[in-house]
């Protein structure tokens, strides 16, 4: 299998949230990005920052949710990817 | 003093209403606007794209065609000087008076902005290979600056020529190098093609600039080959943008 790039570990990222409906705690979260932990740190507190994901606080524990931003990410990448490949980004 | 004041009386005498309403000059403004537009269509059209990914080939990808935008602005200006003050060649413009204000800063910008228009092109494509070295961009704008003030300072057409036909080999060689390392890819032939006409028709357009009489013939090819070129992009850009 090859080395996901940094977009392609965001799209799975938000997906596993999206395929869980819209929300998922963070650990099982981790298990399922198939990243290193530390690695997946960088990635949790950057996509925290840009907005596509926003944790929630339920009665039974944390939970990661997408924002809009998050959907807007997942309608929009393979539009990104075609125009990266299209002018070879 | 009092030459700087008969000159700007000169200039201020000239008729200008006949020069303004000239059919090249009318050309000029129309090709210059064409340009304009379709660069800050293609700087505003992937701007979503952009602050969704934070990709950097976006990101100098965008700034090539805001740098395009800001050049030919800057070009325009240059050629509403040349009309205005009735001179054959930029460095001509009223060089006591006018000339380090409306002439030589004018130049100088064009020429940075346009060279760093090129630099970021190339740099979009090449921002992988070249991104474990961070200084390189600086580099570039440092050789965009050097560049400008080279032909400035020299006031030697054939040096204006040599400038550019340095930086117009230096954008080949690494297009080339780019191309042959994904020869398998036959689908992007296309876009290096695009990229080395662009490249071409720029370097071809600063000359025009600096040397008026140089293209006066094939002016009119190389507005529309340009404005071509330049649709060709954004063509590609919206079917990709949406």
């Amino acid at each position: 299998m090859a080395k996901r790039n940094k977009l392609e570990i965001i799209k799975d990222i938000l997906e596993i949230v999206k395929d869980n409906n819209h929300s998922i705690k963070p650990t099982p979260l981790l298990r399922k990005s198939n990243i290193s932990s530390s690695r997946f740190k960088e990635y949790f507190k950057e996509l925290k920052n840009k907005e596509f994901i926003k944790v929630i606080q339920k009665p039974d524990g944390k939970f990661v949710a997408l924002t809009e931003k998050g959907f807007k990410f997942l309608e929009k990448y393979q539009t990104i990817i075609n125009f990266i490949d299209e002018f070879e980004l | 003093m009092p030459q700087q004041l008969s000159c700007l009386a000169n200039n201020a005498a000239k008729p200008f209403a006949k020069h303004f309403m000239n059919l090249g000059f009318g050309t000029e403004i129309i090709y210059s606007f064409v340009i304009i537009l379709a660069s800050l269509m293609i700087y505003f059209g992937t701007k979503e794209l952009y602050e969704l990914s934070s990709h950097k080939g976006i990101k100098y990808f965008r700034l090539a065609f805001l740098f395009f935008a800001i050049a030919y602005f800057f070009r325009s200006f240059i050629k509403f000087a040349l009309v205005y003050f009735n001179t054959g060649a930029i460095l001509d413009i009223c060089p006591r008076t006018m000339g380090p204000l409306a002439g030589h800063l004018t130049l100088f910008i064009f020429m940075y902005f346009s060279t760093m228009a090129i630099f970021y092109l190339l740099y979009s494509v090449m921002w992988k290979k070249w991104n474990s070295n961070t200084n390189r961009l600086y580099l570039f704008h440092l050789l965009a600056l050097a560049l400008s003030t080279i032909i400035l300072l020299s006031r030697n057409p054939l040096v204006h020529f040599l400038v550019n036909l340095v930086l117009l080999i230096f954008v080949i060689l690494v297009v080339y190098i780019a191309h042959n390392e994904k020869k398998s890819k036959l689908k992007h032939n296309n876009l290096y093609t695009i990229y080395i006409l662009l490249f071409i028709f720029w370097i071809i357009n600063i000359l025009n600039i600096l040397i008026p009489k140089f293209f006066q013939t094939s002016k009119l090819f190389i507005y529309l080959a340009s404005i071509g070129i330049f649709l060709t992009i954004l063509y590609k850009v919206l079917k990709k943008t949406g």
